[in-house]
């Protein structure tokens, strides 16, 4: 084949752009449709043909940083020692009281015949992927439909909630952090059943700080009270901590408070997360008919 | 030989910007695969730098919160925008291309925001604050690459500079008034 002229090539190159915008565009719709509908097909094989370059390069450079990281840590290693040797011989007294009071917890439980259960089931998982734009917040984990992840299950750690996620491939899926402005966390301050501070928890333009609306102004609150999910939502379990107010721009009887309220999970810089593998209450049917079920029917 | 080099600059350049956030945060406000997009563009390779725009935005989008291909949309056409540039303009020195892979990244940035803002998906991050750390990040780490990539591929560079102004100096031999100071 004859080797095209560069005047030649100038004179395609116009056509090449505006099929690859074209393409592009496309693709950008069809995700933006996508993303309402909950069923994001394209971004799931897109996250799958990734993952398998991601994961073993993401292995490769947290061992490594794993590595410098213990060499830097050396430095403090004596003070530390020193410091651990205190904290253990303090500790020790703290375990046998424990002990004491674990044994009368037992006995006090089968008299009362209760029984240890643990309300969802927890598939743990590893942060293997951060989002490589700066403009979102999403991340991606080494869990997916294989392992019996769904969309729109809780992620947590033990500190509270970060995220639900949002894709799913067969083995990894995506979790958008609750930081993000779309993500709507249905709220309550204070105690689940007993409180009357319900609303609904959003991410703010500041990374660590999340906003709770439409809490009524009429409501008691203060800085420092904690703020559980309230199961409203049908995505999050109720009662799961999801952090502490840290600022309150009081309402009137009329307009609700403005809540400032600070994270209890460290999401920027969580490595491991537990999926709560819980599928949420089922509509009531006459809910069902509603033009806005839709998406979730499909789901 | 020199489109090879290039390429597997790309494929680092997406790599690192996959796993660079998690090493630590500020790292993401450097656009890696942009700078090699927009240094392939100004090798005034067209196609290749269209494709690379393409590749690289899509491969950032799949592991992204944002949009699949609007980083495409994006890249492409500043590879065009570059490309077409440096067909007009002579951009081989160093120093020309600090204000060319800045211009890059805030209009990459602004197209970013521009197609999640039409599209109904407006991203989390603060429009001014971001941009300007990206423009700060990507301007410097891209000088820093530029001189890099020039020592990889001096090479190529100056056998491509005299194919390119070879027809130039010819033109300049045939000077009509030259010609008649010699007779």
């Amino acid at each position: 084949m004859a080797e095209r002229t560069q005047q030649e090539v100038w004179k395609l190159t116009p056509w090449l752009m505006i099929a690859l915008l074209l393409g592009n565009f496309v693709l950008m719709a069809f995700d933006a449709r996508e993303i309402n509908s909950g069923q994001r097909i394209i971004r799931v094989w897109a996250q799958v043909a990734a993952d398998f370059v991601q994961s073993p390069v993401t292995t490769i450079s947290s061992s490594l940083t794993g590595y410098f990281q213990s060499i830097a840590n050396l430095r403090t290693a004596q003070t530390e020692n020193d410091e651990l040797k205190q904290r253990v011989q303090e500790l020790q007294v703290q375990i046998t009281q424990k002990e004491e009071l674990t044994a009368e917890n037992d006995r006090l439980k089968s008299l009362l015949d209760l029984k240890d259960k643990s309300q969802y089931k927890v598939l743990t998982a590893r942060v293997i992927g951060r989002d490589p734009s700066v403009w979102f917040d999403a991340s991606i984990i080494n869990r997916g439909s294989l392992d019996g992840v769904k969309l729109n299950m809780p992620v947590v750690t033990d500190g509270g909630i970060i995220g639900r996620v949002t894709a799913v491939s067969p083995l990894t899926a995506q979790v958008d952090l609750i930081t993000r402005d779309k993500s709507g966390v249905g709220g309550v301050i204070g105690e689940v059943g007993t409180s009357k501070a319900l609303g609904t928890i959003r991410g703010t333009s500041k990374k660590e700080i999340l906003e709770m609306r439409y809490v009524s102004g009429s409501v008691e609150v203060k800085v420092g009270d904690g703020v559980f999910t309230s199961g409203q939502d049908g995505i999050f379990p109720s009662g799961l901590k999801i952090g502490e107010i840290v600022e309150v721009r009081s309402g009137s009887a009329t307009t609700p408070h403005q809540i400032f309220i600070q994270p209890s999970a460290k999401i920027n810089s969580t490595q491991e997360v537990g999926i709560l593998l819980y599928d949420p209450p089922q509509l009531p049917a006459y809910e069902q008919t509603l033009p806005n079920s839709e998406t979730r029917k499909k789901k | 030989m020199e489109q090879v080099k290039i390429t597997i600059a790309l494929v680092i350049a997406i790599l690192l910007q996959w796993t660079l956030r998690g090493i630590a945060e500020p790292l993401a406000y450097i656009d890696f695969p942009l700078i090699i997009i927009v240094y392939a563009a100004l090798q005034r390779n067209t196609f290749k730098a269209l494709i690379f725009g393409t590749i690289a935005g899509i491969a950032v989008d799949a592991l992204s919160g944002g949009l699949l291909g609007a980083n495409g949309f994006s890249k492409t056409l500043i590879a065009y925008a570059v490309a077409e540039v440096a067909r007009r303009v002579y951009l081989d020195n160093l120093l020309l291309r600090i204000p060319v892979i800045a211009g890059a990244c805030l209009l990459d940035d602004l197209i970013y925001y521009g197609t999640h803002k039409l599209l109904g998906q407006e991203p989390v991050a603060q429009v001014v604050v971001t941009i300007a750390y990206s423009l700060i990040g990507t301007t410097i780490a891209g000088t820093i690459i530029y001189l890099m990539l020039e020592n990889i591929f001096s090479g190529d560079v100056k056998t491509r500079k005299r194919d390119m102004f070879s027809a130039r100096r010819q033109t300049r031999r045939r000077n009509p008034i030259r010609l008649g100071k010699r007779t």
